[in-house]
């Protein structure tokens, strides 16, 4: 009779390896980036039905629960943001006859864009609340 | 052969990483920092609306909600299997690749009704 080999791993294969608990960390940034951005589509859909639900959205965000996921969201999107950027030069291998870009650079290329689009969101947004701004 | 959906997927999965490691962290910190500072609220909706009457503007909108849903979706997906957490493929895929779909439609019909 046929007997196959069947490839044994232990459920919690991930847990004995630092690089493999780092791995699963990174993996697990993605739960608290999807709830966080089911609570920007509840404050689109708030944003749509009006000014009165829109408010009634912001001071919601401003409740315990809500800042705690904002918390675990913000550490979970920096952390994705190194390890993602750290990965680009991997990924995005520019080396062919025609066109040959070093991985460092773009890697730097890809941390300047980071950096730059974070920052520039963060000052775009204190530039809007601004007293003068209006809101 | 049966065609794969791997391109499709992996492509909305890397931008939408792509996307959350260019403002992921700043988007986050913008929201914290609106509804806590923000004085008043009709004025930051006539601000936003007008913002979005642009379909670029509503565009970007859409892309910053329905990339990182494809991403996490991509990310849960995959993350079950390594969890030993197994299941018919039609069942999880159409959970997480069809919840991601039927949301970004949700939000598309709202931003583009606007």
């Amino acid at each position: 009779m046929r007997k196959p080999w069947q490839p044994q791993q232990p459920r919690d294969w991930w847990l004995h390896n630092p690089a493999y608990r780092r791995y699963m960390l990174r993996e697990a940034t993605a739960l608290p980036l999807m709830l966080y951005t089911l609570l920007l589509l509840a404050g689109i859909f708030q944003f749509s039905r009006g000014e009165v639900a829109f408010a009634a959205w912001l001071s919601w965000m401003q409740t315990p629960a809500a800042l705690l996921l904002q918390g675990i969201a913000l550490a979970a999107a920096l952390l994705h943001a190194v390890t993602w950027v750290a990965l680009v030069p991997k990924i995005l291998v520019i080396d062919s006859d025609r066109l040959r870009i070093d991985p460092r650079q773009v890697l730097r290329a890809h941390q300047l864009g980071a950096l730059a689009g974070n920052l520039g969101l963060v000052v775009a947004t204190l530039w809007l609340l601004w007293p003068a701004g209006g809101a | 052969m049966r065609r794969s959906h791997e391109p499709i997927s992996w492509s909305l999965f890397g931008a939408g990483g792509m996307l959350l490691a260019f403002i992921g962290p700043g988007l986050i910190v913008s929201t914290l920092l609106l509804a806590w500072l923000v004085q008043d609220p009709q004025a930051l909706h006539a601000t936003l609306s007008s913002g979005l009457q642009h379909p670029l503007a509503r565009l970007a909108a859409l892309a910053v909600i329905a990339l990182p849903l494809y991403h996490t979706a991509h990310r849960l997906y995959h993350g079950l299997h390594d969890l030993h957490i197994t299941g018919p493929t039609w069942l999880l895929g159409g959970f997480f690749y069809g919840g991601a779909t039927a949301l970004s439609a949700l939000c598309a019909l709202w931003l583009f009704s606007l």
